[in-house]
């Protein structure tokens, strides 16, 4: 069994409002998989159902060979995942150790409590207050919480909302260390920086579909090398004076999108050159994840106001 | 480990559970009486108002009770206050903390059976009244010479009718508290009212509107039973059948209202 998880045409409505249509991906053992997606576009009810905390309306859904909403294998599966809530889900009043001992003893093989508190950066303050911590603290001692049970899988719902910049690196360098250690991670997040950093691959949702899937840096087609060359149309030059053909044109900048990029550079520079012609503002970009995922909410954006005008 | 499947588990032992019981009422009695909050409301303030009430009128007669002294009423009526908090106002705020913060999924995702947490939270409630009604004994015994009850088996099982009913209404009550911000005040001025109409400072006239009023609510019932087994008024069985049967039926009604209310995961804005 390699799959750790395997999501069929799963559907999952409230009342009229479809949070989730339809979607199927597979993540395998070992692996970080990202699901990537603005506010409502169901990422927390994608994962719950994965975690058997809601029932699905339609699909078929494995975690770990079982179906997380079959009732005689929930504690078998819950004996095997960790998981993280978008809320910081600890109480206050209790110390470190406290709490991660108190989680230890639902599990059949918890994890030593010093080493989860060695894993989480939090050697210092083991016997500290919670309400001690600072917020990126109290985030590695919530990870903490959900790692304390030796999960195979862990559930990870936007693990960084919240953190300063610093506190997100830690937290970052922390979901690589379980994951090279072979816990496999489900990660949601609306984070470009976050999904690029950590994601082996990634699912991107809008309004409870998959726009699009697959490794990151595949991501949209980008390793097939759509490049976006752009430059500033030189005075005393038309458009139908150049050596290509333009695939936008907005004021006096000139766009062109290419999986060619070196030939066409070279038909470009080897114009201008001839004509001594300056090129000015000239960039070779590839495609970033964030280019397409500001695509996919863009358009959402206009279908929401062209359906609410 | 990763290549176990579930038809090759090993079934969990009953003693597990029974052992995982012992190890979450441990928490939840740390929580209690860290938080400090809980154990104010319930085991403080029943204490201070004893005492307080004790030193101010305690000596007063009360003709329709059989001209008891008004600490005699005070002694049961303070237990059922501290059952009552302990049930409903603790546990409600508890749960609506809880669920608000998370706590409440996070427990739900885990191995812990819910049937677990309940039976913790039943038992830790449990041990908060039990030390509470001792410390009410003792001070009433001691202090102002109040007898112990006539049938400690018939305060027991009050304290046990009671414990459970308004934990059922104390998580019906939570169900309805939409934030943490409103839960201490909702569930406190519910209680205090409720408290109010049935006497528990002042006895009700018998008879009066007031009285025929609280023979509706379960408060007034459940104060009556602790009087009961203090054979209060004098020559009455310690046995209130009746109003305990009152109290447990607004227990049933209030796990109705729960079962089909109660919600896990916090209020999302």
């Amino acid at each position: 069994m390699t799959l750790a998880i395997s999501v069929e045409n799963l559907s999952k409505s409230y009342g009229d409002l479809t949070a989730v249509d339809d979607i199927s991906f597979d993540v395998e053992r070992g692996e970080i998989f990202a699901l990537l997606g603005p506010n409502g576009a169901g990422k927390t009810t994608t994962i719950e159902v994965l975690e058997g905390f809601l029932h699905r309306d339609g699909g078929a859904v494995e975690v770990l060979g079982v179906d997380p909403s079959d009732r005689q294998h929930l504690r078998w599966l819950r004996n095997r995942i960790g998981v993280v809530l978008q809320e910081l889900a600890v109480e206050s009043f209790f110390t470190v150790r406290q709490v991660l001992e108190r989680n230890a003893g639902f599990y059949p093989n918890p994890r030593a409590i010093d080493e989860v508190i060695e894993l989480v950066g939090l050697t210092e303050k083991g016997d500290a207050k919670v309400k001690r911590l600072s917020g990126g603290q109290q985030r590695r001692l919530d990870i903490g919480l959900g790692i304390v049970g030796n999960p195979e899988i862990l559930f990870l719902d936007e693990p960084t909302t919240g953190l300063d910049p610093a506190a997100r690196r830690t937290t970052w360098d922390l979901i690589r260390l379980l994951s090279s250690e072979g816990t496999t991670v489900l990660m949601s997040s609306h984070y470009m920086d976050e999904v690029e950093a950590l994601a082996h691959r990634v699912a991107v949702l809008s309004r409870g579909e998959i726009a699009a899937q697959g490794s990151t840096a595949s991501l949209g087609g980008r390793d097939k090398g759509e490049t976006t060359i752009r430059f500033t149309l030189p005075a005393n030059v038309v458009v139908g004076d150049l050596p290509i053909t333009p695939s936008r044109i907005d004021g006096d900048v000139i766009e062109l999108r290419t999986s060619n990029e070196l030939t066409t550079l070279h038909r470009l520079i080897s114009w201008a050159l001839d004509g001594d012609v300056a090129i000015e503002g000239l960039s070779v970009a590839r495609e970033t994840l964030e280019d397409i995922y500001l695509a996919l909410a863009q358009g959402d954006r206009d279908e929401s106001e062209a359906r609410s005008s | 480990m990763s290549s176990t499947t579930p038809d090759a588990r090993t079934h969990q032992h009953w003693l597990h559970d029974v052992r995982l019981v012992v190890h979450q009422v441990k928490y939840e009695q740390l929580a209690f009486w860290l938080n400090r909050v809980g154990a104010i409301f319930t085991v403080g303030f029943s204490v201070v108002f004893l005492v307080m009430l004790g030193l101010s009128a305690g000596n007063q007669l009360i003709p329709s009770l059989g001209n008891i002294r008004l600490v005699q009423y005070y002694v049961p009526g303070f237990i059922a206050y501290g059952v009552m908090a302990a049930g409903f106002t603790t546990l409600a705020i508890t749960i609506v903390v809880r669920r608000e913060t998370g706590l409440l999924k996070r427990l739900r995702l885990s191995p812990l059976p819910t049937w677990v947490l309940i039976a913790s939270i039943f038992i830790s409630t449990t041990i908060v009244a039990l030390v509470q009604v001792l410390l009410l004994l003792v001070i009433g015994r001691f202090g102002y010479h109040v007898a112990f009850p006539s049938s400690w088996a018939a305060l027991i099982l009050a304290v046990l009718v009671g414990i459970v009913s308004f934990s059922a209404m104390g998580v019906a009550i939570s169900s309805v508290v939409p934030n943490q911000e409103t839960a201490g005040p909702v569930t406190s001025i519910v209680f205090f009212v409720l408290l109010f109409l049935a006497g528990l400072w002042f006895p009700l006239p018998p008879g009066s509107g007031l009285a025929k009023f609280s023979n509706y609510l379960p408060v007034r019932h459940l104060m009556t039973a602790m009087d009961r087994s203090f054979q209060i008024p004098r020559g009455v069985s310690p046995w209130a059948w009746h109003d305990l049967l009152v109290v447990a039926l607004w227990g049933v009604g209030a796990t109705l209202l729960s079962l089909r209310r109660f919600r896990w995961s916090p209020r999302r804005s």
